[in-house]
């Protein structure tokens, strides 16, 4: 083929290797090989069926033509209301603007902020998109080590000792994939201080807060004076399991709200309408689904951190939100080779801590949105694998 | 604190304003008579809505392929083969949320600052502003009515540098309407791969909608050579009137096709699942709507060009597809509308909102001043009256 190749930011573009770990199992399944799937951040339960119904209604009415860019105007009042109702702020609705999934909102936030000389500071190990879009921006990526001593939790000194004139943003995650880790009320106060003190951005991606077991959550956003320079992250995916509707949103600073529409525009136009109309269900319709399913999650964790904990060589901290498991594996290999060997030789798919970033090595993460049938199933091949390493 | 520099550089719309004035006027109930609109006032066929319901009841409502199911990436492979003959493979074509993050998603994978595209004018305002976003130079071509609004060879060549890294072809065209003859293509086709690096992105969102003489060619067709050049971009909203469900697609080269999934893959992820479930029966199920939706569109198209052209000093070519007019209304602007001189269209757009209640879209927004477009997806008795009351003002 004789065009050029690809645009030079596209080299700083890193993978998301759950997709990859998932790629391999299929393989190996496909030659009849039984695994048992940790690897994917994505609820293993249905959508309730009161949103799935308003989502039907909708199309019944012949809701799909082009919407407003920003998003139903109902959509983005219920939005406000539930930050309300759930952080104890007033959210002004034209700062809401709704996305296809919570995705988009991370490379919008990037790209309405930083460019190229700019520092973002993001957890590691973390998400690994953060990096990705931050590098293929032009920004500097600045990893925030998240170490097991502080529980996996940002420490405010060492962010504060990372800030310099150029940091532009700050990534939090709290509930914090891969970890579980929530950082406590008094930790995100002096987080905000270090945010006034550099002036900066900070991005929180509170995606996983409902989903915690130790009482609720701590929000950044909640912060005094930080909804000004913050940008809230947050989406329907997972505390209401519609992760293949793509259903996202972010909360802006107002002097934000305008280009970043700008960029919404220029890249999706709109998010589906039918789609909105499920989200607007979820939000003002019985919580009940929601609930179960956390009660779901919690029983899991508490089987599978335990279980895990009985393995000789191997140590896990208790996760205190989201739906995750990161023990220490260093006694059986690196990261990768632990992945590789679970995978290979026990029939687990789990993802090696490195796909979070450096500060993974040591560790992998296993999901629990699996029912506790094939937890027990993967705690016993895990034993045995581990045993006979 | 401030925006990034890359923000600060993407220009509000220039008819941001008067947007603004239409959308609040409908607001308040005030009748509009709406030409401006850019999207079908057809529903979405049947077979397609129930199959995106019969996908919320199975459950199909979790993460798919970041690329698109299996199913819609083999459906637009079998489309493109069977309408285009064009020989796709499931994985050269990636599924999206809408064509226009097709494009975006595009120009993202290939496009480095400094490289310039090639854009005729009239254009889509997204494709100068999409590829200003990555940094890259739009390099905009004018096309009068003398060539029928059209990009020539001649024109092309002049306009190709040692940093042009693609070209943007449109045709069916917004705003105009025109169509790009076989001939015509196959014209720049030749000026393209003898241009080294040099890719086309071939914009068919138009495609089923071609009315009289006019047929729809896809330049992808024309050759091997050409074909390794295009990325084809097409979706579901024009041809099943189905903009609200955000699904397009791009198909073309294998690496760039997979470059520009793993960035989708991390940017966005799926489009809506149920959503592209639609899309399969949209595209690989019964046509027939197509046919129903496109002879009214060319009976409104007949009407709409025979009412403007009643109209002193108003121009107007036939178009040959999409679902726009185009009038041409330079020459009207030389004389006073009621009783002022009026600088541009845009000012002649505002003042038929204002005393005309007809809302369109000036030149302005599309590169091409001196212009109006009128979309003709409205009925036949809104057509008239609605020109109709543009011909009187334009007659004070």
């Amino acid at each position: 083929m004789q065009v050029r190749g690809m645009a030079q930011r596209m080299q700083q573009l890193g993978t998301e290797t759950a997709f990859e770990v998932l790629a391999r199992a299929r393989a190996l399944e496909a030659e009849g090989r039984s695994i048992v799937h940790l690897e994917i951040g994505e609820p293993d339960f249905d959508t309730a069926d009161f949103i799935r119904e308003a989502a039907k209604a909708a199309l019944d009415r012949g809701e799909t033509h082009y919407v407003p860019t920003a998003g139903l105007r109902e959509l983005r009042e219920a939005i406000a209301a539930s930050i309300h109702s759930s952080r104890g702020v007033l959210v002004d609705p034209r700062r809401v603007l709704v996305t296809p999934g919570a995705k988009p909102i991370m490379f919008y936030t990037v790209l309405a902020t930083a460019g190229p000389g700019d520092e973002v500071i993001y957890p590691d190990p973390g998400f690994p998109i953060y990096s990705s879009v931050v590098r293929f921006a032009g920004a500097t990526a600045v990893p925030l080590p998240l170490r097991e001593s502080n529980g996996f939790r940002v420490d405010p000194d060492e962010l504060a000792a990372l800030c310099t004139s150029r940091t532009r943003l700050v990534i939090l995650n709290s509930p914090g994939n891969p970890t579980g880790a929530v950082s406590t009320d008094e930790e995100l106060a002096a987080i905000a201080r270090v945010a006034e003190r550099w002036d900066a951005y900070v991005l929180s991606d509170e995606i996983y807060r409902p989903i915690a077991y130790e009482g609720p959550a701590p929000s950044f956003y909640a912060q005094a004076g930080m909804p000004a320079r913050t940008i809230l992250l947050d989406g329907f995916s997972k505390i209401y399991a519609m992760t293949g509707w793509r259903l996202g949103f972010g909360v802006f600073p107002p002097e934000l709200v305008a280009g970043v529409e700008r960029l919404i525009v220029n890249s999706v136009s709109c998010t589906a309408p039918f789609v909105q109309r499920g989200g607007i269900a979820a939000l003002t319709g019985s919580q009940a689904p929601s609930v179960a399913m956390v009660e779901a999650f919690r029983q899991r964790r508490d089987f599978l951190v335990q279980a895990l904990g009985e393995i000789p060589g191997l140590h896990c901290l208790v996760p205190q939100g989201a739906f995750y498991a990161f023990p220490r594996i260093d006694r059986f290999g690196t990261s990768q080779e632990v992945e590789r060997g679970l995978l290979q030789e026990a029939g687990v798919a789990v993802l090696a801590g490195t796909a979070f970033g450096e500060a993974g090595e040591g560790y992998v993460r296993l999901s629990y949105a699996n029912s506790l049938e094939n937890l027990h199933e993967a705690v016993e091949r895990i034993r045995r694998w581990c045993r006979d390493r | 604190m401030e925006l990034s520099a890359r923000l600060r550089a993407m220009a509000p719309s220039p008819t941001l304003a008067l947007d603004q004035k239409v959308k609040a006027r409908i607001k308040r109930g005030e009748r509009v008579t709406p030409f401006h609109l850019g999207e079908p006032d057809f529903d979405t066929p049947v077979a397609a809505a129930q199959a995106a319901i019969d996908a919320i009841h199975a459950g199909k409502t979790h993460y798919t392929q970041a690329a698109g199911i299996p199913e819609l990436r083999a459906a637009v492979a079998g489309k493109l083969r069977r309408d285009q003959g064009l020989a796709y493979a499931p994985e050269d074509v990636l599924v999206s949320v809408g064509a226009k993050h097709s494009l975006y998603n595009l120009f993202m994978t290939v496009l480095d600052p400094g490289d310039e595209v090639v854009i005729p004018s009239p254009y889509w305002v997204t494709y100068p502003d999409q590829v200003r976003l990555t940094g890259a130079i739009p390099v905009i071509v004018p096309c009068g009515p003398d060539t029928g609004y059209k990009l020539t060879a001649a024109a092309l060549k002049e306009a190709l540098g040692p940093r042009t890294r693609a070209v943007v072809l449109n045709s069916p065209q917004n705003p105009t309407g025109a169509v790009y003859t076989r001939q015509e293509l196959e014209d720049l086709a030749r000026v393209i791969v003898g241009h080294p690096d040099l890719l086309v992105v071939s914009d068919e969102i138009y495609e089923k909608l071609v009315y009289g003489t006019s047929t729809h060619t896809s330049i992808a067709s024309l050759g091997p050579e050409i074909f390794a050049r295009t990325v084809v971009v097409n979706g579901c909203s024009k041809a099943y009137a189905m903009t609200g469900w955000r699904i397009g697609y791009m198909a073309g080269p294998r690496p760039i096709i997979q470059a520009a999934g793993d960035f989708q893959s991390q940017v966005t992820s799926n489009p809506t699942s149920i959503a592209q479930w639609a899309a399969v029966e949209a595209i690989a199920g019964d046509q027939s709507p197509v046919e129903a939706m496109r002879r009214a569109f060319d009976r409104r198209r007949q009407l709409m060009v025979e009412h403007l052209s009643a109209i002193e000093d108003v121009t107007v070519m036939d178009p040959g597809g999409a679902f726009y007019c185009f009038p041409d209304v330079s020459r009207r602007l030389q004389r006073p509308v009621l009783g002022r001189m009026l600088s541009s269209s845009a000012e002649l757009a505002e003042l038929l909102l204002e005393e005309a209640q007809v809302s369109t879209v000036p030149g302005e927004a599309f590169g091409a001043p001196g212009h109006l477009r009128l979309s003709y997806a409205c009925d036949d008795d809104t057509i008239r009256e609605g020109v109709g009351r543009m011909r009187d003002l334009l007659a004070r």
